[in-house]
C-alpha cells in the first residue's frame, strides 16, 4: 500500500498534466472557441498537451 | 517605559517590564480571528455553488478566492500557538476546530501547519533548521520568484522542506495528513475538470491557492525575517514598514512582536509593539522606522 502511495506522489506531475491540465487546456481552447486543426477534438489536443508539460515537470522537477 | 529609562535600564529591567506588557495584550480570545477563520472558509465554499450556478461570474469567484486563500493562514496561526484556546481551557475545542478548518483551501493540515512553525519559532533563519528558511531572498521580486521556485515538485523549499523537518522530528504521522490533503486536492481538480468545470476548479482553487501562498510566504516569512542573516531572540524578526500597509500585509509590520511573545494575538500586536517600542530599541532590534 504504502509502496503504490508513494508510486502515486511520484509520478504526480504527470498524473496532473494529463488528468487536470488535459481537460483544462481542453475547455480553454473550447472557450475561446479555437477549432484544432485536423479534425483533432479539443479534449485529444489537452490531454496531449497536458501529457507534454507534466512530462517536462516529472523529468525537470520543475513546471516553471 | 520611555526610551532613556529603556536605555539604562539593565537587562533584568528590560525583560521584566517586556513581559509585563505582554502580559497586559494576552490572555483574551481572539473572536475577530475566529469569526475570520471560519467566515472565509464559509465564505471560500459558497464560491462553488455561487459561481457554477452563475450567481456571480467566474472572475469575482476568482478575485475573492484568491483573497479567501491569502486570508485563511492566519486564524490557525492564532490556533497553532494556543491563542484561542489553550489546553485544558473552556474553547480548546474552537482552537482545534478553527486550526483545522480555516487552511483547507490552502490545502495546508494543521498538524504540520502547527508541528513546522513552532520548529520555525525555534530556529528562525537558522539554515538549517528553520523550516521557512527557503523563503529567504535578496528582495521582494527575488523572494516572490523564490516561493514559485519552492513550490516545484523538485524543490528542496517551501512546504517540500516540511517533509524533511517532520522526518527529523519522527513525525512522519502528520506526513498522513499532508498526503490525504494532497489527495483531496488533487482528486477534486481531476473530478471537476472532468466533469467539465475545470475552468471553475483552476480559479477557485488552484491559482488562487499558489496567488494566495505567495502572499502568505511573502509576508509572513519573507517580510518580517528579511534579511534571514542573524539569529537570536532580538535579532531574528524585524518590523518593518509595508506599502499596503499593516492590513495589507497582515498585521506583519509589528510581526516582531509575535516571536518574542507568540501568545499574543495578531489584532493586539500593534498595541503591544508601540508600548515595547523602546524597549526593542533599547535592545538593538531592527525597526525600520516604523
Amino acid at each position: 500500500m504504502t509502496f503504490i502511495v508513494t508510486k502515486i506522489f511520484h509520478f504526480l506531475p504527470l498524473i496532473f498534466g494529463i488528468a487536470f491540465l488535459g481537460p483544462l487546456l481542453a475547455q480553454v481552447i473550447q472557450a475561446a472557441g479555437w477549432v484544432p486543426p485536423l479534425g483533432v477534438s479539443p479534449l485529444i489536443l489537452g490531454i496531449c498537451l497536458g501529457s507534454l508539460l507534466g512530462l517536462a515537470a516529472q523529468v525537470r522537477g520543475r513546471w516553471i | 517605559m520611555n526610551a532613556s529609562a529603556a536605555n539604562t535600564a539593565t537587562q533584568a529591567e528590560l525583560m521584566k517590564r517586556e513581559r509585563a506588557i505582554a502580559r497586559k495584550y494576552s490572555g483574551m480570545v481572539p473572536w475577530g480571528a475566529v469569526a475570520w477563520g471560519l467566515g472565509n472558509l464559509a465564505i471560500w465554499l459558497s464560491l462553488w455553488p455561487l459561481v457554477f450556478l452563475d450567481i456571480i461570474p467566474l472572475w469575482l469567484g476568482f478575485l475573492i478566492a484568491c483573497a479567501n486563500v491569502a486570508l485563511c493562514y492566519l486564524p490557525s496561526h492564532e490556533a497553532q500557538h494556543d491563542i484561542i484556546g489553550r489546553k485544558g481551557s473552556k474553547w480548546r475545542w474552537l482552537n482545534e476546530l478553527v486550526g483545522h478548518l480555516s487552511t483547507i483551501p490552502l490545502v495546508l493540515p494543521y498538524r504540520v501547519a502547527k508541528l513546522t512553525h513552532i520548529q520555525h519559532h525555534l530556529h528562525a533563519n537558522d539554515p538549517e533548521l528553520d523550516p521557512d528558511y527557503s523563503t529567504a531572498a535578496s528582495g521582494p521580486w527575488q523572494a516572490i520568484w523564490k516561493s514559485i521556485q519552492n513550490r516545484q515538485p523538485g524543490a528542496k523549499g517551501g512546504t517540500n522542506a516540511y517533509v524533511a523537518v517532520l522526518r527529523r522530528m519522527g513525525r512522519e504521522d502528520a506526513l498522513v495528513d499532508a498526503m490525504i490533503y494532497q489527495a483531496v486536492f488533487i482528486g477534486t481538480l481531476i473530478a471537476l475538470a472532468w466533469s467539465g468545470h475545470a475552468i471553475e476548479a483552476a480559479l477557485i482553487w488552484w491559482l488562487p491557492r499558489h496567488i494566495g501562498a505567495t502572499y502568505i510566504q511573502f509576508y509572513l516569512s519573507w517580510a518580517p525575517h528579511h534579511p534571514g542573516r542573524e539569529q537570536g531572540r532580538y535579532k531574528d524578526t524585524r518590523a518593518f514598514r509595508s506599502v499596503l500597509g499593516n492590513i495589507g500585509s497582515m498585521g506583519m509590520q509589528y510581526h516582531i512582536v509575535h516571536h518574542l511573545h507568540p501568545y499574543i494575538p495578531l489584532s493586539k500586536t500593534p498595541a503591544a509593539f508601540r508600548e515595547m517600542r523602546p524597549i526593542l530599541e533599547a535592545r538593538g532590534c531592527t525597526l525600520d522606522g516604523i
